[in-house]
């Protein structure tokens, strides 16, 4: 068998931390009565553990457990961020503003109301991958009700000015909903300091379970539920609570906070020296701003090469991708919004390093690089 | 844990389960959307699942749609769905889970006219009742496979096969079913089948759905192209794996454990209608074989109030419950019990012991003692 590629992949996603897995097994068997039997024991046992999980998260980002609603994940959140939010305000307008890079988790949801007769405004990035936010100020409207603006992106990595878009959405009373699933976890993010009305989440995007999420909601915020049944969190989302994958979201939220600036700093010199030796190599532009960015974040287009080419090539040695997993294969509505054509986008590779990435990862993945890309021209 | 008889709320995921998912988390945690080797092997590992699921329910040829539970499914049943086709009637079991019955008022909300199918007092619905129903302008039908609250299987084959002659798509919340009774989609053409995991010794968060083929539906939640475009989002392919794995082991099982717990509980029920003041809720063959549901009374006749039942036997290390566990929150008359016809203080008597792999005679044995001893102290429910 050959050996394994380079992952060098962690935005799509990390592998669980066995800390975390540990931590969620006695909740498999211990807690494995369902947290709305109240009446029993064990059932109050389970939702007892699921408020202190809930606490813990609330900590981390510094909001009321109460505006905590755990979802199957950043998608689901999205969605009920979304479509939750501009049915529960149906009377005040039916406008939504957010960005063409935003990932299709945000996007699709926001074509879906404009399907159902929203006004829908997409604005422009510049090259850098930034919005202005006096675009957005431009782009509100009277009946504007809701803007979605990422934290991070998933594949440039670039961090939206959160700060200024949740103080201008605060002065027009606009909710802002934020998809954090590629910072949350990465740096400290206090949503309710930025103005963020909705903040999106993920498990697995930093070290957590596939298969849980959560949608974090200002006080105040209210949002229609998109899953109807026996009334769960409190509800705005129906469905049994999986125990043991909310505890394993707290623990790994507080694992991945706790050494966020160290790893951050270690992961940005790994970057930098990816950066270098890529560069070095010739012919190989970087996409995005490279601050404000996500330090563990690399994307480049490697000039003159065919895209399909180039990953086929690739695959055997490095796990890297060629945007967002859920686009699968298409090229990069994101690059495309920074100007790049097609080609361009196509030939184009997402580094995301991680917890478990090295030096030795990153010599090996330029090795890789400079060995088959003359072949590749 | 004490004695736990609450497994139609949930069941602890069976050893072999967690060790199935302790290696995926290992091996498989990538991002089955992505293209690389690690993303492809989970990917693998996901269409592996789904291949095998289809088949443990005797439908290789319906598609599955994984979801974080029934809840999910169904929701993505009646909504994905319902949204596609023009509204119409929707004929709905009055037993239905609030999942289904929330699901469906959100159709009726969207234009949909829903209509509770007349059941029998064993909850049983007559197919010879059903059949005229389905003419226009019924639309979609969904029942649910086995009653969670009284444990009643329906005739689901002859109802199945009245719908397809009709035309009439047919959605069965099959959450309490799957695992624990035989669910054939090959001998029973089910249109849309929910089921979750952690029903049957799964883990929690997640569930499918089963699509009988060239069944469109609409997506409820839009984003990446998951789940042919079904169900966007990452999947969780460790839970994938233990819900497949948790499934194989009770069918492997099924054959000996079925009758096994149904002579438990039916050893169980006996003992139990011999106290003065127990009444048995529900059918009595075409039922769960783990299920056991009662209605309590005073010597006097006076229906006893059933959530004080399951507080008084909780606090004695005995976990049941007094409907679904999803209902819980709520202090109305159960809509089930209501439905076979109980006054609504009745419908407020209610108890549900549900019986697992764990359970033996033995750990039984105190129980009817000590409800009987319970039965005086416990508060009269309420008529209104």
């Amino acid at each position: 068998m050959a050996a394994a590629p380079i992952y060098l992949d962690h935005q799509a996603s990390t592998p669980c931390d066995p800390a975390v897995v540990a931590a969620m097994a006695p909740w498999w068997t211990e807690g494995a009565a369902n947290p709305s039997s109240r009446g029993h024991r064990p059932g109050l046992a389970a939702a007892a553990a699921v408020e202190v999980a809930r606490g813990r998260l609330a900590q981390a980002l510094a909001v009321p457990p109460e505006g905590v609603v755990f979802t199957s994940g950043a998608t689901e959140a999205d969605n009920l961020a979304i479509k939750g939010l501009c049915e529960a305000r149906l009377e005040r307008g039916r406008h939504l503003v957010t960005v063409a890079t935003e990932h299709r988790a945000v996007l699709e949801p926001c074509r879906y109301l404009e399907r159902l007769g929203f006004g829908l405004t997409v604005l422009p990035v510049g090259p850098d991958g930034l919005l202005d936010p006096d675009r957005l100020a431009a782009a509100l409207r009277p009946d504007t009700v809701l803007v979605s603006v990422m934290a991070a992106n998933n594949e440039i990595g670039v961090l939206q000015p959160l700060a200024a878009i949740g103080a201008l959405c605060g002065r027009h009373g606009v909710a802002f909903h934020c998809d954090g699933a590629q910072l949350v976890g990465q740096a400290p993010l206090r949503p309710l300091e930025l103005g963020i009305d909705l903040l999106s989440l993920s498990g697995h995007k930093f070290g957590g379970p596939q298969g849980i999420g959560a949608l974090v909601l200002a006080p105040g915020v209210t949002v229609a539920p998109q899953l109807h049944g026996g009334g769960h969190e409190g509800g705005r989302r129906s469905g049994t609570l999986p125990l043991p994958l909310i505890v394993g979201l707290a623990e790994a939220l507080d694992r991945a906070l706790a050494d966020a600036p160290a790893r951050g700093a270690r992961l940005l010199r790994l970057r930098e020296r990816l950066r270098l030796g890529l560069e070095a190599l010739g012919g190989i532009t970087v996409n995005g701003a490279l601050d404000p960015r996500l330090p563990h974040n690399l994307n480049v287009t490697v000039q003159g090469v065919d895209g399909g080419r180039l990953h086929r090539e690739l695959r055997r040695w490095l796990a890297v991708s060629g945007g967002s997993a859920c686009s699968s294969g298409a090229p990069s509505h994101v690059l495309q919004a920074l100007g790049l054509s097609r080609e361009a986008a196509a030939a184009s590779l997402r580094f995301g390093l991680g917890r478990g990435t090295g030096e030795a990862d990153i010599d090996q993945a330029l090795a890789v690089v400079s060995r088959l890309l003359p072949a590749l021209r | 844990m004490g004695l736990y008889l609450d497994a139609c709320a949930a069941t602890p995921p069976h050893p072999q389960v967690l060790a199935a998912m302790a290696e995926a988390q290992a091996r498989f945690w990538a991002n089955p959307s992505s293209l690389h080797t690690p993303g492809v092997e989970a990917a693998e590992a996901l269409e592996r699942c789904r291949q095998e699921l289809a088949e443990l329910l005797g439908a290789p040829g319906h598609r599955v749609v994984f979801t974080s539970g029934g809840t999910e499914a169904d929701n993505l049943a009646l909504l994905g769905l319902g949204r596609r086709l023009k509204p119409g009637r929707l004929l709905l079991s009055p037993l239905e889970h609030p999942a289904v019955a929330q699901a469906a008022a959100q159709l009726q909300r969207e234009g949909w006219q829903v209509v509770l199918l007349p059941v029998g007092p064993d909850g049983r619905i007559d197919p010879t009742d059903f059949g005229p129903l389905l003419a226009p302008p019924t639309r979609l039908v969904s029942i649910g496979w086995a009653s969670s609250e009284i444990g009643t299987l329906q005739p689901m084959a002859e109802l199945a096969r009245l719908c397809r002659d009709a035309g009439v798509p047919l959605h069965s919340d099959a959450v309490q079913a799957v695992g624990q009774v035989p669910v054939d989609l090959g001998a029973v053409p089910v249109n849309l089948l929910s089921l979750s995991a952690h029903k049957f010794q799964g883990p929690r968060g997640i569930g499918a759905l089963l699509l009988a083929p060239g069944l469109e539906i609409e997506p409820l939640q839009h984003g990446g192209g998951q789940e042919g475009g079904l169900r966007p989002g990452t999947e969780a392919v460790a839970l994938a794996i233990g819900l497949v794995r948790a499934l194989a082991l009770r069918l492997e099982a099924l054959p000996r454990e079925g009758p096994r717990l149904g002579a438990c509980r039916d050893r169980l029920l006996e003992r139990l209608l011999a106290c003065p003041g127990l009444r048995g809720s529900g059918a009595q063959g075409q039922r769960l074989p783990h299920h056991l549901s009662l209605l309590l009374r005073s010597a006097a006749g006076v229906p006893l109030c059933g959530r004080s039942a399951v507080r008084a036997l909780a606090r004695r290390g005995v976990a049941v419950s007094s409907g679904s566990a999803c209902s819980s929150g709520r202090s109305s008359p159960s809509a089930s019990l209501l439905a076979i016809g109980c006054t609504a203080a009745e419908a407020r008597s209610g108890l549900r012991l549900s019986l697992g792999p764990w359970i033996d005679d033995d750990a039984l044995a105190p129980l009817p003692g000590l409800l009987e001893s319970l039965l005086p102290t416990l508060p009269a429910a309420d008529p209104s």
